[in-house]
């Protein structure tokens, strides 16, 4: 009974937009569904909008972080937008700090901070 | 440590990550109801979602939410499980970041206790324990994951009611398969039955069938054995007959008396042999179909008359009166003249050797029935009659009824098949009956149309009864003049 986050495609970025509580399974098909979607589209770019989650515990930190290292051996780069104040400071509490896991207050600048590094490599 | 005069509020078994979203909820929830911070209540909840998603899968796992009056006020959530590995000392420094209050205490029951102090000021204490319970009450947000698991269990039910039925189906149609089965076997075995039984008529009917032929076949070799050996017969027997009437011609040379008399016994045995060839031929000609009815118009008159006058003339024994109709009362009909004549000599012939005394009676009906006429001819005599065993018998050719009075007797014993087989070939029949002692009565029934059209002859003609005169010895068993036989024939055999 475990359900599936969509995946949409913007361009080149994939846009995934969590609304619910994740469980174990979810995440998992998550992670599965978004790593053969960057490879079947070529995908350059990850956004995870996360404005909808109340609450970040430790195991959906370790997801985003997960998320975001498996985007980057697939070649695309990973920003999680809409992050909720009290979700950044109890993370902060938590002493997650998210490596590696680039952050933009809203979808609208992750996905320019997403174009303004693609160009930046390409140049 | 348990709590002290604490007002439980909720109490819920973990088993599921939806459990833990639930109790993430309901955290939240409840700091709101007593007015903690909102960086509080995420603090709460992340806390007790990471203790929960770590303490997921012990045996026997149960939250309480519990209300410590005091000051300030303390919310406590105490994790309560039976069997299961210790708690993480990871998660339990990540709770411990997130609220003051966290212990753990090894059971059983173990117990994990996380207490956060509530804000003074607000509304007084029942009140707030009052909204707290509203808030906590089981029908807010945890109906989610109750609605699945019921609607789980409902899925759950009706597959086994599903199940069941398909159970109980497949039982039926075993039931019924079986019942099939048996009325197969039953009406294999009858159609098997039935076949043998088909098949025992089959071979019993080709068998008649095949009796019938030989039969057939046995009764034409007779007759034509018959008629072959008559035919040789009748020739020697001719020439007996005509040689001894030359040696006894009074022109020839005289015999003495004996040889006189033994020639004449030879031409008299001559005659005998002749007319049983005769017979013979007769009959085997009637039974192999050649005798052909020549239909015509016949005058019963002349017919009776010379019959009368045959038998007037010879045969009756003393005392014995042969009786006809009254010669205006017989009509004319059409029939085959020559055969009736055989017929009815035949049966008055038989009547007068076996009839001592009394009389003999021929009586000629008739009688219309629809388009068909019928003429009876009925032969009634008072003679010693015929035993009830013989009455089948005297229609075979050479059977003639033993008995004392019977022997000695002229006759061959083909007199009565004769009859019966010219009777038939004009369409007719002929029956007998008789009883010892009783005499004998037998009825020849013959299509005859009368002849009403045909002009009848003229009353001049001499009266039948007084042309005594016997007609022209026609070959028949009495025809001839009766003289002792030496011996019976045997072609019975």
């Amino acid at each position: 009974m475990s359900e599936r986050v969509p995946v949409l495609r913007i361009g080149d970025v994939l846009l995934v937009s969590i609304q619910v509580d994740l469980d174990d399974q979810t995440v998992l098909n998550l992670q599965e569904d978004l790593a053969q979607q960057i490879v079947d589209q070529g995908a350059r770019g990850v956004v995870i909008d996360i404005t909808a989650v109340e609450i970040v515990d430790s195991f959906v930190g370790r997801m985003l972080a997960t998320i975001a290292a498996i985007s980057r051996m697939l070649d695309a780069e990973t920003v999680v937008v809409g992050m909720r104040p009290a979700v950044a400071i109890t993370l902060v509490e938590l002493g997650l700090s998210l490596g590696g896991v680039r952050t933009a207050l809203n979808l609208e600048k992750g996905l320019a901070l997403l174009r303004r590094s693609g160009r930046s490599e390409r140049t | 440590m348990r709590e002290r005069d604490g007002h439980p509020l909720l109490t819920q078994y973990l088993t599921s990550a939806q459990d833990v979203f639930a109790l993430r909820r309901e955290a939240q929830a409840a700091g709101e109801a007593l007015g903690m911070e909102r960086q509080d209540q995420v603090r709460l909840a992340t806390a007790l979602s990471e203790l929960g998603r770590d303490r997921l899968g012990c045996a026997g796992l149960v939250v309480t939410f519990t209300m410590e009056p005091g000051d300030p006020a303390v919310l406590s959530v105490a994790f309560e499980w039976t069997d299961g590995p210790a708690p993480s000392p990871e998660s339990l420094r990540l709770a411990a970041r997130l609220v003051p209050h966290v212990a753990h205490r090894p059971g059983p029951p173990h117990r994990l206790l996380v207490r956060q102090p509530v804000p003074a000021g607000g509304p007084a204490a029942e009140a707030r324990y009052e909204r707290v319970r509203e808030a906590l009450r089981p029908t807010a947000d945890t109906t989610l994951a109750d609605d699945l698991r019921a609607q789980t269990r409902d899925l759950i039910a009706t597959l086994e009611e599903t199940r069941a039925q398909g159970e109980e189906l497949r039982r039926l149609n075993e039931e019924l398969e079986e019942t099939n089965r048996g009325v197969m076997a039953l009406y294999a075995e009858l159609s098997q039955e039935l076949e043998e039984t088909n098949s025992g008529v089959v071979a019993l009917h080709s068998e008649l069938e095949d009796k019938s032929r030989q039969l057939r076949e046995a009764g034409e070799a007779k007759t034509r054995f018959w008629t072959n050996v008559s035919h040789e017969l009748r020739t020697p027997a001719n020439a007996v007959v005509g040689l001894s009437q030359l040696l006894l011609a009074p022109d020839s040379p005289v015999l003495h008396t004996e040889q006189h008399e033994q020639v004449r016994l030879i031409a008299a045995s001559g005659h005998t042999l002749l007319a049983l060839v005769s017979d013979l031929l007769d009959v085997a000609k009637a039974e192999a179909g050649q005798l052909e009815p020549h239909l015509g118009p016949v005058d019963l008159r002349s017919v009776i008359g010379q019959l009368r006058g045959t038998f007037n003339g010879v045969g009756l024994a003393d005392g014995v009166r042969l009786l006809t109709p009254e010669p205006a009362t017989l009509p004319v009909i059409v029939t085959d003249e020559e055969l009736l004549t055989r017929i009815l000599r035949n049966l008055l012939s038989n009547a007068v050797k076996f009839t001592e005394k009394g009389e003999i009676r021929l009586d000629v009906d008739t009688m219309t029935d629809g388009p068909q006429h019928w003429l009876t001819f009925t032969v009634t005599d008072t003679g010693i009659g015929i035993h009830e065993q013989d009455v089948t018998r005297v229609f075979e050719e050479f059977y003639q009824v033993p008995g004392p009075r019977h022997r000695g007797r002229q006759g061959t014993g083909i007199g009565l098949p004769y009859a019966r087989a010219l009777a038939e070939l004009l369409g007719g029949g002929l029956t007998l009956t008789s009883a010892p002692g009783a005499g004998t009565r037998v009825e020849v029934q013959l299509p005859g149309r009368p002849a009403a059209a045909l002009v009848r002859p003229p009353d001049d003609t001499p009266a039948p009864e007084r042309s005594p005169e016997p007609a022209p010895p026609a070959p028949g068993p009495d025809a001839v003049p009766s003289v002792p036989t030496p011996r019976r024939p045997t072609g019975d055999r």
